[in-house]
């Protein structure tokens, strides 16, 4: 009988390979959306109750970025954009990321819940769980509607905010879910149209992959059609004032010109890599302008009588 | 000047061989860590500490907000 025993290098991971496996940036999106969600909901919340929620909010997303980073080492180890992740890299072991991960997701659930609500704190879990099951585990090796579905993990971040204060939920952060749920696929599909490649030889079936460039920009185009009138609705409901409703109506046609732009393309990239880049921007400018209306309104509110 | 002898010392040598005949530390069984493994650990460990002393700091402050004026109130 012979005995195997699987020899373990003791870690040279770094604290930035840690922060790294959060997925950074996207976490500064998070946060940025949380906050407004919390921002715009009705009612006061104390400034440390609000930051202590943002921060379970960042934490559980970073967990969210570690588990899927675990999981996906296989795939991310083949792509241009992800290979240098710190899995990949040999930095951290999967089994090292996951138990990272887990340990964060179920801090911040449980921080969230005792310390701010326990409705933000299950909205929390659940996104966490949405994202490392459905979207990482489940729909984004089999279907080419992975970043469809999978986008509501990215949306949910308003609604958690919004909870923070609230103890629930209402029509207002239902609004900020759906834009950001629309914006997801677009902004995604852009990205894919030029990394093609890189997901065959990874076989993540994106949409480009399997149903080709033409079709994928026609898909960008329906989806950007569905989200300019999604920007504009929290004025049209009231929730914001008309300025809002102006800036975004107008970002929105940028959005809808660069769409058609990559629709009308037909070789080279250079549209697509326009309407990624330009996409960040939108969602950014979108929910910055909302925050800037909702502060503005409350100052005036408060100064002029 | 005289040296006084270790007696668990002397019976160690006398009875057990002596461990350390050319005056080097005796090497331990086990994971010897590299500069940059040694490196890395005493950063993580840092990292955990500052993180763990927010944790205390985060949970302080919300007890003291959510406590509020209460915190004086108790039943004599």
């Amino acid at each position: 009988m012979s005995l195997t025993v699987a020899r373990v290098e003791p870690s040279i991971a770094g604290v930035g390979d840690y922060i790294a496996l959060m997925k950074p940036r996207v976490m500064s999106l998070v946060v940025f959306t949380a906050l407004v969600g919390l921002l715009v909901a009705p009612g006061h919340v104390h400034p440390v109750i609000g930051m202590t929620a943002l921060l379970c909010i960042a934490v559980g997303a970073g967990a969210a970025g570690a588990l899927n980073m675990a999981y996906d080492a296989d795939i991310d180890a083949l792509m241009a954009r992800t290979a240098g992740r710190p899995i990949p890299r040999g930095r951290i072991t999967p089994g090292e990321a996951a138990g990272f991960g887990m340990t964060l997701a179920a801090f911040s659930v449980v921080a969230l819940g005792l310390l701010v609500n326990w409705v933000a704190a299950a909205m929390l879990g659940f996104t966490i769980l949405f994202y490392a099951v459905v979207y990482t585990m489940w729909l984004k090796r089999s279907t080419p509607q992975n970043i469809v579905i999978g986008g509501a993990a990215g949306a949910l971040p308003p609604m958690i905010g919004w909870a923070a204060v609230t103890g629930g939920t209402a029509v207002e952060p239902v609004l900020l879910f759906l834009i950001i749920f629309f914006w997801t696929p677009p902004h995604f599909w852009a990205l894919s149209l030029y990394r093609t490649q890189d997901y065959a030889r990874a076989g993540v079936p994106m949409l480009p992959v399997v149903a080709g460039e033409r079709e994928t920009r026609r898909h960008i185009l329906i989806y950007t059609l569905l989200l300019a009138p999604l920007g504009v609705t929290p004025w049209l409901f009231g929730y914001a004032g008309p300025t809002y409703g102006i800036a975004a109506a107008l970002v929105g046609a940028i959005m809808i010109a660069l769409a058609l732009r990559v629709h009308a393309e037909r070789s080279g990239h250079a549209a697509s890599k326009q309407m990624f880049a330009f996409s960040i921007l939108y969602l950014f400018l979108l929910f910055a302008m909302l925050l800037v209306d909702r502060t503005a309104g409350l100052l005036i509110g408060h100064f002029v009588p | 000047m005289t040296t006084v002898s270790d007696p668990v010392d002397d019976f160690t040598k006398r009875f057990m061989g002596d461990p350390d005949p050319a005056g080097e530390p005796p090497q331990e069984p086990g994971i010897r860590l590299t500069e940059q493994q040694l490196r890395a650990r005493r950063a993580r460990s840092i990292a955990i500490a500052l993180a763990l002393g927010a944790f205390v700091i985060v949970i302080f402050l919300v007890t003291i907000v959510r406590l509020g004026g209460n915190v004086l109130t108790r039943p004599m």
